[in-house]
């Protein structure tokens, strides 16, 4: 019977770039299947819980990836068939496929999907400023937009997190109430008494997003359906849009599902003002505007963005580790993250209005 | 007849890597092949040969995964062989591609699961689908009624057949057998002293293990002696834990009594940890099309806790073999039933006597395998009268006890009073006989496009 590959370092005592040899050894099955030659190979990155593996390898066609994906070999299929579709039909600035000798885009071995794309030189990251994050939105902006139409091939899976949201909302909530329980049991450790005076809030937002999410034209909006929104990255932010030759790369399409396009953008913009340490309406109109340059964005679906970031996203992120060790994770480091996400989170209410009231359809009524 | 049954993409029957409808289909056959000449489709298996006859059935194994390829595989195989009658399980999807090429077969479906909800099938792909069909078979009331809510029409050809449960293997606690494993058991688990509730399932939000756990720490001040086993799933100890199994671990961490997680338990091996508990308890907090869990509580003759969540509570009588709790999100209930119940052991022990007696007079095999001989036997007598598709004649009834009700009628002592179509007398039909057979037509291209197809593909469950 054939090997399947397995997670292989569940305790992380193996590091982060150990392969087991078995895997190794495919490798090379895999690379003979195709009509190049490898000099080096290096291990950029491993998801050794999942069983997944990027390699950087340098062939005689000069530089290649040599990816394993974790996922279910018919979801993979589904991914591939995107970042195709991207490339050769919407000529978007993503990684080619290199096809095996036999025109495969894929080959498929020890129950994962493997494939080779190529390696974009130079690529680097953009500015940690406002700039920057206005290239991203753009850059997402072009790929949600180029996406649309995406068929997957016979044989893939479709991926689709459109019809989910009012779900996920609920999980939202859901879940901000067993962090509250676990608060609770563990109540004598430093952290637990801010998840506890906070916990209620931050369902109390995740509850009437929700409601509004049912309030708004979110089902009519949906009803378009998958073909018609395109894809979503799923996994978009500064490492995986990139400055290259000819302008914004976008990288590490695994991910990649049917989606209502700005959810991309929310998570964008909700990382950068993470990063920034507070809400700011310069940046939220910049990658806005930017984003709707390349992909409008019609009043309905500002409304569902607005909805979306109101979401408390950053603390449920965050919080969601005490569920793994809360004894580990409930320590007083951790009470000044999440004391932080508090103070940010009142910074964020503000912006969110002035944008309801101002932004329509990329005419910006506010000036500064 | 020859009949061909079709099982889903996901397992291979027979059930060498577990699942409900494998398990049933495979507990079914070996009576039903005595009268009928049966082929079995179904996904293909590393361990198991692409095709090959085996006591007597003929087993067809094709690509499997994802519902499209697999359809692939049964049209193709439909192509070359005919049958007069193609019994369908779970996958209303498959009638139509079916019905294209095996245009004179009756076919026949059995519901597991809610598969005709409009997220899983499209509303005139479903309908005609149904017009093609002479029964629908469902394993609830429930799963039942959610098809005939949406389609009206569908509900002459339905009729529920609960599943059923293996009673030598299941056996009661209180059986000389049942003694002596329960015995190893808690020795086995240092569970010797301790009232021990079970749940049964996957470790996940929907089947409600949490709100089981968080009913512990409401009981465990009155109740210090009880245990709680966890049989299934995961278990606790697997790295790269899911946010809920984390969440669980951080519940049991904190209570004071023993919480086991079995991890996987072999099909064959489950009916110990029924044998070795005191109280069973389904917390499904989902819509359930009625756990076969139930079944195997009752035959190990374990009192019941379950929810009114879908078809679960349809097994329970309230009082006499189960409690159901009416708020499923609140431990607080779950408690307050478990309390009474280990306050008082003489009502366990009654409640497991009477759950045994309902899975020993209407939960074994034999009497699942009758009511499936009762559709196909409608069917051959069809077959043979030209009656057209939808004709609801039905010639005999061989089961004296069709439903659960009834039969919980004829225990309580009351007149039947079921509300199910009347059964029509044959003269009622003449009418109907000697018209010839009206063949629907069918359009020529397919009218489920490969897009759609594809975008439920990744919602299917088994």
């Amino acid at each position: 019977m054939e090997q399947l590959i397995a997670p292989w370092d569940l305790d992380g005592s193996l590091g982060d770039l150990y392969v087991p040899p078995y895997i190794e050894e495919m490798a090379q099955q895999v690379i003979n299947k195709y009509d190049f030659k490898v000099n080096n190979m290096e291990v950029i990155t491993t998801k050794a819980d999942k069983g997944g593996l990027i390699w950087k390898i340098n062939t005689t066609k000069g530089p290649k990836s040599l990816k394993i994906l974790h996922r279910r070999p018919t979801r993979s299929l589904f991914s591939i068939g995107a970042q195709e579709y991207l490339v050769n039909v919407k000529k978007a600035r993503i990684p080619v496929i290199v096809k095996t000798k036999t025109g495969a885009n894929t080959v498929e071995m020890g129950g994962k999907i493997w494939f080779v794309a190529d390696w974009i030189e130079p690529l680097t990251p953009v500015s940690a400023d406002l700039e920057g994050a206005k290239l991203l939105s753009h850059a997402i902006g072009e790929f949600n937009e180029l996406s649309k139409g995406y068929v997957p091939p016979r044989g893939a899976e479709t991926s689709s997190r459109l019809y989910r949201w009012p779900k996920a909302y609920k999980k939202i909530s859901k879940k901000i109430n067993w962090f509250k329980h676990v608060a609770n049991l563990y109540s004598e450790l430093p952290a637990s008494k801010t998840i506890l005076n906070s916990a209620d809030m931050f369902d109390e937002q995740a509850r009437k997003a929700w409601t509004m999410l049912e309030k708004s034209n979110y089902q009519s909006l949906v009803a378009k359906g998958n073909k018609e929104w395109g894809l979503v990255h799923q996994d978009y932010g500064w490492s995986n849009g990139q400055m290259g030759p000819g302008g914004m790369w976008i990288i590490d399409l695994d991910g990649v599902a049917y989606d209502l396009s700005i959810r991309d953008l929310r998570k964008l913009i909700g990382g950068s003002m993470d990063d920034l340490g507070r809400w700011d309406i310069n940046w939220v109109v910049g990658m806005l505007d930017a984003y709707n340059e390349a992909n409008p964005i019609s009043d309905d679906l500002l409304e569902i963005l607005l909805i979306d970031l109101s979401l408390p996203n950053l603390y449920y992120k965050n919080v969601k580790e005490i569920l793994i060790d809360p004894v580990l994770s409930l320590n007083s480091e951790f009470d000044s993250v999440v004391q932080r996400i508090i103070e940010m989170d009142q910074t964020k209410w503000p912006v969110i209005e002035q944008v309801r009231k101002e932004w329509r359809g990329g005419k910006r009524k506010w000036k500064s | 007849m020859e009949v061909l049954i079709v099982s889903t993409e996901k397992l291979p029957v027979p059930p060498v890597k577990g699942g409900a409808i494998q398990t049933y289909i495979h507990g079914t056959l070996p009576v039903l092949r005595k009268n009928h000449s049966i082929t079995i489709i179904g996904r293909d298996d590393e361990t198991l040969p692409d095709k090959e006859i085996k006591d007597g059935i003929k087993y067809i194994r094709v690509t499997g995964g994802l519902l499209e390829t697999y359809q692939e595989g049964v049209v193709n195989f439909l192509k070359n062989n005919k049958f007069d009658l193609i019994h369908i399980f779970n996958r209303p999807r498959l009638v139509l591609p079916i019905r294209e090429v095996a245009p004179r077969s009756r076919l026949v479906l059995s519901m597991h699961n809610d598969m005709f909800k409009r997220e899983k099938i499209d509303p005139e792909e479903a309908q005609k689908a149904i017009d093609q069909l002479d029964k629908i078979i469902t394993i609830s009331n429930y799963i039942g009624k959610e098809i005939t809510d949406l389609y009206p029409d569908a509900k002459p050809k339905i009729k529920t057949i609960y599943s059923g449960v293996d009673l030598d293997r299941f056996v009661p606690v209180y059986s000389d057998k049942g003694k002596k494993i329960r015995a190893s058991m808690r020795r086995e688990h240092k569970l010797e002293s301790k009232k021990v509730i079970l749940f049964a399932g996957r470790l996940s939000a929907n089947k409600g293990a949490d709100i089981l756990l968080r009913a512990m720490e409401l009981l465990v001040k009155r109740h210090p002696n009880v245990a709680l086993v966890l049989m299934g799933g995961k278990g606790f100890s697997d790295n790269g834990m899911s946010d809920y199994i984390a969440y669980m671990k951080a519940i049991a961490d904190r209570l004071t009594i023993p919480v086991i997680t079995t991890g996987f338990v072999q099909p064959d091996q489950i009916q110990n940890w029924f044998i070795a508990s005191d109280i069973f308890v389904c917390p499904s907090q989902w819509e359930e099309p009625l756990a076969r869990v139930h079944y195997e509580a009752m035959a190990a003759g374990l009192p019941i806790v379950t929810t009114n969540r879908g078809g679960n509570s349809e097994v329970i009588e309230v009082g006499k073999n189960g409690l159901i709790v009416q708020n499923p999100e609140d431990p607080q209930e779950f408690a307050n039933h478990l309390s009474k119940l280990l306050s008082n052991p003489a009502l366990c022990k009654e409640m497991g006597q009477y759950g045994r007696r309902i899975a020993e007079k209407n939960h074994h095999w034999d009497r699942v395998i009758n009511d499936i001989s009762q559709v196909w036997s409608e069917i051959e007598h069809k077959i043979k009268n030209h009656l057209e598709i939808g004709n609801q004649s039905i010639v005999k009834v061989e089961d004296e006890y069709s439903s659960l009700s009834e039969l919980v009628r004829y225990l309580l002592g009351e007149e039947s009073t079921e509300n199910e179509p009347s059964i029509p007398r044959i003269a009622d039909k003449v009418s109907q006989v000697k018209k010839k057979p009206v063949r629907k037509k069918l359009p020529s291209k397919p009218w489920y496009s490969s897009e759609k197809a594809a975008i439920k593909a990744n919602k299917i469950s088994f």
